[in-house]
């Protein structure tokens, strides 16, 4: 388990990480989200051993990152945002050479080896040069790094940057399946739609400040109580709009568009049935009636300004 | 370790693309070590050991650092920096790790140079085998301490070649410059002076061992130089005692090196 308690981290005058604070479990996937600059990789960093917290603590399996920094990188894999490779190394060299430097015993090694490449998709680079693979596959590579010493947290900073479609299909599947295998995964990135596919939960930071946090459809939720229902018409939009303001259930109703109506609603599917009865008992002519349903995206925007520190 | 052999072999024996030109500095190296040993056997008798093992350490003195300029600014470099720093491992660990690599390297280097060394020594008429081992410890601890300066140079900035400039830029300034302006400024100095003023300068210890041998086998050197005794034993004293400082300062520079903050120019650690 991964208890961030109050993490702070100050840069002379800067704060730029202020009090974030969640616990996560064993198959979470933490998607953490905020724009450029927001404190995203300051707070991995702090998780990561490599700064230290102004004050605050994060706890590991009950390992303290202040107080027993070895103990907690021993237990992480740690993906940064940049990342490189050496040259004239074959892929299998590299994994050894991390594999080492992580104490995985020498009579396991190969094994292991054979194990992560299999789970990343790169057997049969096994004898490639590093630097001769496509960014998606050295994305994989450095993935199966962090996973020779089958760590309990995996900290990933904008893991699908710079990947084409395919390859970032292919990391959300290995991310996905990571969360499956027991592991906490925390994902940075920006992009919304990325993280809204395969993470159970996670934290939009601004600023330093940790603006929302908990499962993805509690926080939708949150942000939007009621049933959002869009309707349209092929005519008399604004008298359509007077007649639904009345209608049980509706909580308020606005014309966003030529002939499309946005309801604010409470009621359920039956009622939502019987205002599309009303309506064309009515003589308005709807062409469609749809729920709209607020995404990861809708949420931040809502939550964010987009200052930045 | 095995690694590295294996990148060295793809690097240096490859002999194709872009591995031609190192494969080229590698048949140079050879082709002018096989020189240096057909002049000693040509030279049988004639050639002192310590002449070969003051040109050892100047070997060394440009050797170390270019093969260790890039130890930790590289990693930095490419972004394979914070990969170590996440790992069960010290900074100590990282350093002494690199500095070790870097003892092995020069280890083979040394072992071909021992070749026309002892060679030379066993023909050579007037061979002193105390003041060649002595002269061998100073050029090996030379060599010790120019690693240790370069790993801490390599730990305290980000480029590799910054790293190279300032290193070797600094050992000319302080081996060479520096004692040579205050050579020239004193003008017309006692011997004694003047061997304070090159003291710690290996080449000039070697030619001091080379030299008494030769011309003064009493107390001090006929130009009213410091004793023998100063030649030596202390230089190597100071040459190990300055590499575990160096190495020491190299650790503790990485503790601020993980926060890469510190490298950014003034105006962007503002903005960051």
């Amino acid at each position: 388990m991964l208890e961030v308690k109050n993490l702070r981290k100050e840069y002379g005058g800067l704060t730029a990480v202020q009090g974030v604070s969640f616990n996560l479990h064993p198959g979470d996937i933490f998607g953490f989200i905020g724009s450029n600059g927001a404190g995203k990789t300051t707070t991995i960093r702090m998780i990561s051993t490599l700064l230290e917290p102004t004050s605050g603590t994060a706890l590991l399996n009950g390992a303290d990152i202040r107080r027993d920094p070895m103990e907690v990188r021993r237990m992480l894999g740690y993906m940064p945002d940049f990342f490189g490779l050496y040259d004239d190394v074959k892929v299998w060299e590299y994994l050894d050479f991390f594999a080492a430097i992580y104490q995985v015993p020498t009579k396991k090694r190969a094994e292991v080896i054979d194990n992560v490449l299999e789970l990343t998709d790169l057997t049969v680079k096994k004898q490639a040069f590093v630097q001769s693979l496509s960014r998606g596959m050295q994305q994989r590579l450095c993935l199966a790094r962090c996973l020779v010493h089958d760590p309990t947290l995996l900290l990933l900073d904008e893991p699908a940057s710079g990947l084409d479609p395919r390859a970032r299909a292919e990391l959300k599947e290995l991310i996905a399946e990571l969360g499956r295998m027991g592991k906490i995964v925390i994902v940075s990135s920006h992009i919304l739609p990325e993280l809204a596919d395969f993470c159970n939960t996670v934290g939009i930071i601004e600023r330093g400040t940790l603006l929302a946090c908990g499962p993805v459809d509690r926080i939708v939720k949150e942000m939007q109580p009621n049933r959002k229902l869009k309707v349209s018409l092929i005519r008399d939009g604004s008298e359509a709009t007077l007649a639904i303001r009345d209608m049980p259930f509706v909580l308020g109703a606005q014309e966003s568009g030529e002939n499309e109506i946005s309801v604010d609603y409470t009621g359920d599917h039956e009622a939502q049935a019987d205002l599309l009865a009303d309506l064309i008992k009515r003589n308005f002519r709807v062409i469609t009636i749809q729920e709209d349903f607020a995404d990861l995206e809708d949420v931040f925007m809502k939550l964010t300004t987009g200052a930045v520190n | 370790m095995l690694i590295e052999i294996h990148r060295f072999r793809r690097r240096y024996l490859t002999f194709s693309g872009g591995n031609t030109l190192n494969s080229a500095i590698l048949a140079i190296v050879l082709v002018s070590y096989a020189g240096l040993i057909l002049v000693v056997f040509s030279g049988k008798g004639n050639f002192p050991p310590l002449g070969i093992v003051m040109f050892q350490a100047v070997l060394i003195t440009i050797f170390a650092p270019g093969m260790l300029h890039g130890a930790i600014a590289g990693e930095r470099e490419r972004r394979s920096w914070e990969l170590l720093l996440v790992a069960p491992i010290s900074n100590a660990q990282i350093v002494f790790g690199k500095f070790l690599g870097a003892l092995a390297a020069l280890g083979v280097a040394f072992g071909f140079l021992f070749v026309p060394i002892m060679f030379a020594a066993v023909t050579y008429l007037n061979t002193n085998w105390a003041d060649l081992f002595q002269g061998e410890l100073v050029s090996i601890t030379f060599a010790v301490a120019i690693c240790a300066f370069t790993l801490l140079i390599s730990a305290r900035v980000r480029r590799p070649f910054v790293a190279l400039g300032v290193t070797l830029g600094s050992l000319a300034m302080i081996l060479i410059v520096i004692p040579g302006m205050l050579s020239s400024l004193v003008g017309n100095i006692s011997g004694a002076i003047e061997d304070e003023i090159w003291l710690l300068n290996p080449i000039y210890v070697l030619a001091k061992l080379l030299d008494h041998r030769r011309y003064d086998y009493g107390g001090a050197y006929d130009r009213g130089g410091l004793s023998n005794h100063v030649w030596g034993w202390p230089q190597i004293g100071v040459y190990l005692a300055l590499s575990a400082v160096l190495l020491r300062w190299g650790v503790l520079t990485l503790k601020f090196a993980e926060n890469d903050v510190k490298f950014l120019p003034k105006g962007q650690k503002e903005d960051a």
